[in-house]
């Protein structure tokens, strides 16, 4: 074949031949033209491209707006300028570093090891010198552009948290972007520098607030001096988010709980719209909203009462005495109060070679389940445990969704626990004894639930079943698929009145008397957590006071709020606990009522009223 | 996978191969240097992937023999059609082209392998005509071959990527033989097409060949871009401005500096030294195509080998033309070294076709 077309093939070496010149011609031109533009020509053209100078400066995007349910914002932004320095600008930095130690006091030490640290970072990226400059120093740059244009005045807006610490762990705060985070591309769009959102709402609709930076290029001369601008675009403003807070109650939950280290939660029982969340301590989001100085920091986070913990949701407590509404749903779904037995309390009694004994020494003769309730007796839900089992206590304390996490659109949300013999067995590696029983059926031992939790289980039981997913955004721009699943527990409208009655009868008569405002039929439930055993009290040192707890909801028949606060080390909830949820309760009725309650700001708001005595 | 023949193994030229990876890597480097700093962060990345998919292509591609793409080559021509036609339906738009398809986690240009295909088609038809010159009749079935999806092309808007598809027909035409006669019907048909081709232009691509022979007619518009790429190679100098200190690039006056005007980029950078060792590096693997194709075992191999070299160096041609303000501006990559993963896997693929021509010299 090959020597058949032999001709051929010659004939087409040949032509193969001739290309040889073509091609060489045209690397010899393009080479050609390379020697005449940087061997002959290089020193014009590097004259040309020294005078030929955009600066691109970056126009940082606001956040968007964080609102109340009445849209009264919460969160905006504020303007302030930063203090930049361009180093491909920077003609002699001797002279540039003793301008800004002297003139503008910033420390010699921290601008040379910025200088060093950015040599790699590419000439044309500008270093950042001075955070939220404020205006005498802007003032001095502005007065010296002609002689250091090398220093130039960026704006950047800043996070504005108008009512400072309140609602501080719900909202969150900001931060520049990690580099783990801008690797795992955790912040869409974010690129170095960015502010995001670091916890509460603004880190988990970070991308709803998020804006789109714009850029503005401008001409500069050889010297860094601005000429002209060359293009323009402006930066996009964030989305709106509007939370199911309302600022009056978080106001009024927020003074209330003063000093206190404690949380208040109010939710909307019917379909997990969150009115209040406060956590106390709490801090200053504002601080953040510039890169944070490490003293501040610090104090933060060496504080033993750990302000930056939300203690509604990221802490979870023993329930103590609201556990025994728990205990009574589970009792009325298994029939065990069928026929409406009557408990005869004395005080104390003894299971398992053990006594146990009820709050009131004295004891609180024969009692029916709403009366156990209302007075919140020990021995009456002893005897109900010791008859339930532990087993069918967990069963419907974990479908009311103890141990599980709410699923609130909140990060860092804590599960708690729910003990069972399985769980014991898992964790601890032991089995489970029959007293446990006895001390879990009025919510001590190992349960632990955060304030949240209990509250939703507890809303569940007084709505007949209906257990909501918590949730505090009311609506976002640009996010239309907002789905809060609601999963139907079974507990029957009877059990769900009686256990009002009940709860309605603790405000009226029972523990829970320090709730009650006129007029409005409010049910709670009180209680009181044994930090720890009262013959080691004395040992101990430190705080050893008990906890305190209220779950409360209104109205009777038609829970529309409920109410759960926990103080840490407050003493009986009837006393530290149930008084402040009152605030809550009165706040949210007066606003129903035409023109009564202007807005309360911080600074306004009523104390607490003094407290009155209670037993729990 | 096929067994190797030890001679094929002998016949691998590893100055060739590295004289590819030695383009690559000046390509990634640049755009590292160019793209860092900026929202293109990722191009960097990409175009390392990009350059292991199309080692890996070529790898592969090796172990078959160029026989065998030329006997199914109705078939992979007409399923090239086939996914040009699918662009032009569902392709998506960048910029004003509508060339690019997406493919799940990235978006590939066809028109970048229906080039190579075309120069196989057309490689074989002529092959297999073994008169001394092309007759008219085969000229022009030619040039149906290689301008159908030429066209097909140019109704993406792609009008650049059109233009690659000429070099082909003509130098395999020239190579196949072709008559005098002919070559001065060919000429009326381009004169007569010229002037209607300059009308149905858009306006911004007969400013941009106005320019080129005026480029300060216009210094903030359309000369901008060839003056600002002039400047960036000019200021070079001898050495160059260093590893991301090209202010040019950096100063974001030269659009789409890490595609079209990488060698500006480079030349910035990089001063003379830099430019003039690509240069070479491309009139090394010219040397080595030219080589290939005199001594390759049959026609069909000569054919194909000329063609990708013909496809090759026009693209280098325009791209380097363009960047010096020689040619006008065209979005047209520089082979191996500008960001991109279709033209990058394509050349890759291009280049294994050829290296396997050469290692199967001897063997039959």
């Amino acid at each position: 074949m090959v020597i058949q077309q032999d001709s051929n093939r010659q004939l087409i070496q040949q032509r193969l031949n001739l290309f040889r010149f073509p091609v060489l011609l045209i690397f010899f031109i393009l080479a050609a033209r390379l020697w005449q533009l940087q061997i002959i020509n290089g020193a014009e053209y590097e004259r040309r491209a020294e005078e030929n100078r955009i600066r691109t400066m970056q126009l940082v995007a606001p956040r968007g707006t964080i609102s109340d349910r009445n849209r009264i914002p919460l969160v905006e932004n504020r303007p302030s300028f930063n203090m930049l320095l361009y180093r491909e600008a920077m003609k002699d930095q001797d002279a540039t570093v003793e301008f800004l130690t002297t003139r503008l006091g910033i420390d010699a030490e921290t601008i040379e090891a910025q200088l060093r640290r950015s040599k790699s970072a590419g000439l044309y990226r500008p270093i950042l010198i001075k955070e939220d400059a404020d205006m005498e120093a802007i003032a001095i740059v502005e007065a010296h552009r002609r002689d250091h244009p090398e220093i130039q005045i960026g704006p950047e807006p800043r996070r504005l948290y108008h009512y400072g610490r309140l609602a501080a762990h719900l909202l969150g705060y900001v931060g520049e972007v990690s580099e783990q985070d801008l690797a795992a591309n955790n912040f869409p769009g974010a690129t170095p520098g960015t502010l995001v959102g670091r916890t509460g709402v603004e880190r988990i609709y970070n991308q709803v607030l998020m804006g789109t930076d714009g850029e503005r290029q401008v001409l500069v001369d050889s010297r860094g001096r601005e000429v002209g601008i060359v293009e323009e675009i402006d930066s996009i403003i964030g989305g709106e988010v509007s939370l199911t807070i309302d600022l009056d109650l978080q106001s009024v939950a927020e003074a209330a709980l003063q000093d206190r280290v404690g949380a208040i939660v109010a939710m909307d029982p019917r379909n997990g719209e969150i009115l209040v969340m406060a956590s106390s301590p709490s801090f200053d989001p504002n601080a953040f909203s510039a890169r944070i100085s490490s003293d501040t920091w610090n104090a933060l986070i060496s504080d033993p009462d750990h302000p930056m913990q939300n203690r509604t949701i990221q802490n979870s407590y023993p329930p103590g005495s609201i556990f025994k509404l728990i205990m009574a749903e589970t009792g009325l779904g298994e029939g065990l109060l069928d026929g409406d037995p009557q408990v005869y309390c004395s005080g104390a009694s003894v299971y398992y070679g053990r006594t146990f004994h009820c709050h009131d020494k004295k004891g609180h003769g024969s009692l029916r389940l709403e009366q156990a309730i209302a007075k919140s007796c020990n021995i009456f839900f002893y005897e109900l445990g010791k008859k339930l089992g532990i087993s069918a206590i967990a069963e419907h304390a974990q479908a009311l969704g103890l141990g599980t996490r709410t699923g609130i659109d909140l990060p860092g949300e804590r599960s708690g626990i729910m003990p069972s013999p399985e769980w014991k067995m898992q964790t601890r590696r032991g089995k489970w004894y029959a007293g446990e029983t006895i001390s879990v059926s009025i919510g001590q031992g190992a349960v632990s639930t955060t304030p949240l939790q209990l509250l939703r289980a507890i809303s569940a039981i007084v709505t007949g079943g209906r257990l909501v997913t918590p949730h505090v955004l009311l609506w976002a721009e640009k996010k239309t698929e907002l789905e809060w699943p609601v999963v139907t527990v079974p507990v029957s409208e009877d059990s769900a009145r009686r256990i009002r009655e009940g709860m309605r009868l603790s405000t009226v008569s029972g523990t829970s008397r320090n709730a009650a405002v006129p007029g409005v039929e409010i049910c709670g439930k009180t209680g009181t957590v044994q930090v720890i055993g009262n013959e080691k009290k004395a040992m101990a040192r430190g705080k050893t006071g008990d906890h305190s707890w209220f779950v409360g909801f209104a109205q009777k028949d038609n829970p529309e709020i409920a109410v759960a606060v926990f103080v840490e080390h407050g003493g009986t909830g009837g006393v530290a606990a149930a008084p402040l949820a009152r605030e809550i309760f009165r706040t949210y009725y007066d606003k129903q009522k035409p023109a009564i309650l202007t807005r309360n700001r911080l600074s306004d708001t009523a104390g607490v009223p003094s407290l009155q005595g209670s037993n729990d | 996978m096929i067994k190797l023949d030890q001679r094929l193994i002998f016949g691998f030229d590893w100055l060739w191969f590295l004289a590819l990876l030695a383009l690559s890597a000046a390509g990634v480097v640049v755009i590292w240097s160019t793209t860092d700093a900026t929202s293109l962060n990722s191009y960097f990345g990409r175009q390392i992937i990009y350059l292991c998919c199309g080692l890996l292509v070529f790898l592969i591609l090796l172990n078959f023999d160029y026989h065998l793409f030329s006997d199914f080559i109705s078939i992979i021509y007409l399923a090239g059609i086939a996914v040009l036609g699918l662009v032009l339906v569902i392709g998506r738009s960048i910029h004003a082209n509508k060339s690019w398809i997406d493919i799940g986690l990235f978006s590939f240009q066809p028109s970048e392998l229906v080039k190579i295909i075309a120069v196989i088609a057309l490689a074989k038809y002529y092959a297999e005509y073994d008169r001394d010159y092309l007759g008219l009749r085969e000229l022009m079935v030619g040039g149906l071959i290689v301008f159908f999806p030429a066209f097909m092309v140019v109704l993406q808007g792609d009008l650049g990527t059109a233009v690659t598809f000429f070099p082909i027909y003509a130098t395999l035409s020239c190579l196949a033989g072709i008559k005098r006669k002919h070559i001065a019907v060919l000429l009326i048909v381009v004169a007569a097409a010229a002037p209607i081709t300059w009308f149905t232009l858009r306006g911004y691509q007969r400013g941009r060949i106005e320019t080129v022979f005026n480029p300060e007619r216009d210094p903030h518009r359309l000369g901008y871009q060839t003056i600002q790429s002039e400047i960036a190679i000019g200021s070079g100098r001898i050495v160059g401005k260093g590893f991301k200190q090209g202010s040019q690039g950096n100063l974001g006056f030269l659009p789409a500096r890490h595609t079209d005007f990488v060698f500006s980029v480079l030349s910035e950078e990089k001063g003379f030294v830099g430019s003039i060792s690509i240069l070479g590096l491309f009139l090394f693997i010219a040397y080595r195509l030219f080589r290939t194709a005199r001594e390759a075992k049959d026609k069909l191999g000569t054919m194909i080998v000329v063609g990708v070299a013909a496809l090759l160096l026009f693209h280098v041609l325009i791209n380097v033309g363009m960047a010096e303000g020689l040619l006008p501006i065209a979005g047209i990559p520089l082979p191996f070294v500008s960001a991109g993963g279709s033209s990058l896997i394509s050349y890759y693929a291009a280049m294994s076709l050829c290296m396997g021509i050469r290692m199967r010299r001897y063997v039959n």
